[in-house]
């Protein structure tokens, strides 16, 4: 065997072993991996449709709440998330899956929006690659917890669902407070958020009624 | 090798005397992404520990048998396996971290300490130095890390791993949270230390 044969020969060997580690590992740990993902979400649409979950809440009670109060549907192609009261009848409020272009990389979010489609609820962000500390505060609870109560109807003309105004300067309901230091996050999320929050109230929230 | 040093030298010289980061300027690119906090900080140092470790390891064993012509791929597949691993295992295991981190976990691949070290020891020597080479290599790294967190985290947030630690009325230096901030206090570093400890060779100018 010439050398450069063996080259080839060994650079397979290798290559297989290495290649079968990784998967092994993978496959080991996919589960883990899924299930870690799947509690995220649940947690996230339990808090943006304001249902109380006890702090330290083991995994499998959170999973179980999920699937007592939280049903999931298709309106129109997209998945929403509609949420029910203890009773298991009455709805508590709808999430709704937001995402759009952030500064750096796409953002993913959910919006809790009550059952009249009057207001929000809650919004958690769930996915970002914004500068940490900067427009990473997005994630934090002094910006998300001002959506709570906002005022919703379907836009008309120039006039916008919300507007990020520079901290401090806010006097509307409507008007919330940007994260200083990161304009190009804060009017990406803007920009977004109402974009989506516009197409519910107008194309999927008349939907809703049929599907459940 | 026959003039092979002691391990406890080996050790030093990848801690201290030449330090990756410090020494050989190696590894900046995680050096001044990870340090704005020290949580961050912590997680990239084990897997690159890890991955350093493992790689000279491997490279040292397969020495004798891996053809001269192709030991890079080598290398680069050794290295790529191990900080997948890495990354799942953190995936898997610390699902909050591996998203702060983001792409920076599979980002260790480029680490040029990584290869460096494969390429200049472990490929000439014996398994067992080689892992002291890399442990020594990477905690070198890991210290300059800790150090540079130490300074940024607090400075840049008020807190550190997540504990307030500066007064409530300080004023955050926003800079401290970007690049720049880590570019000033790496940049500090390194001219203290060569004010202090010359490298060989260097005080002629």
């Amino acid at each position: 065997m010439t050398k450069r044969v063996l080259s080839v020969v060994y650079m397979f060997w290798i290559t297989l072993f290495f290649a079968s580690l990784v998967s092994a590992v993978k496959l080991m740990n996919d589960k883990r991996i899924e299930r870690n993902q799947t509690i995220k979400l649940q947690s996230i649409i339990l808090r943006v449709l304001q249902i109380p979950t006890p702090e330290q809440m083991p995994e499998q009670a959170l999973s179980r709440l999920f699937a007592d109060r939280v049903k999931e549907i298709d309106v129109q192609g997209k998945t929403l998330y509609v949420g029910y009261e203890e009773d298991g009848r009455t709805i508590r409020g709808y999430a709704l899956p937001v995402g759009g272009p952030g500064f750096w990389g796409p953002i993913q979010g959910m919006v809790g929006i009550a059952p009249d489609a009057a207001k929000v609820l809650g919004i958690a962000f769930i996915k970002h690659s914004e500068t940490p500390g900067l427009g990473g505060r997005i994630t934090e609870s002094w910006f998300t917890d001002q959506f709570e109560d906002l005022p919703l109807f379907p836009i008309e003309g120039e006039r916008n669902i919300f507007y990020l105004k520079p901290e401090g300067t806010s006097r509307a309901a409507n008007e919330l407070d940007a994260i200083t230091g990161a304009t190009n996050t804060s009017s990406a999320v803007e920009t977004f958020m109402n974009r989506e929050l516009d197409h519910f109230l107008k194309d999927l929230w008349g939907q809703i009624g049929e599907t459940t | 090798m026959p003039n092979l040093p002691p391990k406890k030298e080996i050790f030093l010289t990848g801690l201290w005397k030449d330090n990756p980061v410090l020494r050989q300027i190696l590894g900046i690119c995680s050096t001044l992404a990870v340090t704005n906090l020290m949580v961050n900080t912590l997680v990239m140092d084990l897997g690159l520990i890890f991955t350093v470790c493992m790689s000279s390891l491997t490279v040292s064993l397969l020495r004798k048998v891996t053809p001269l012509r192709i030991r890079m791929m080598v290398q680069t597949l050794i290295i790529a396996s191990y900080v997948i691993i890495v990354d799942i295992l953190i995936k898997a295991y610390l699902p909050d971290i591996s998203e702060a981190l983001g792409p920076y976990v599979a980002l260790i691949i480029t680490n040029c300490i990584i290869m460096g070290r494969c390429e200049a020891f472990a490929r000439h020597n014996p398994p067992g130095a080689s892992f002291i080479d890399g442990l020594g290599m990477s905690l070198g790294y890991s210290l300059v890390l800790i150090a540079i967190a130490f300074i940024r985290e607090p400075l840049g947030f008020g807190t550190l791993l997540g504990f307030r630690v500066m007064p409530q009325g300080f004023v955050h230096w926003t800079v401290m949270i970007m690049a720049p901030g880590a570019f000033f206090t790496l940049g500090i570093m390194v001219w203290i230390l060569k004010y202090f400890r010359p490298q060989t060779g260097e005080e002629k100018g």
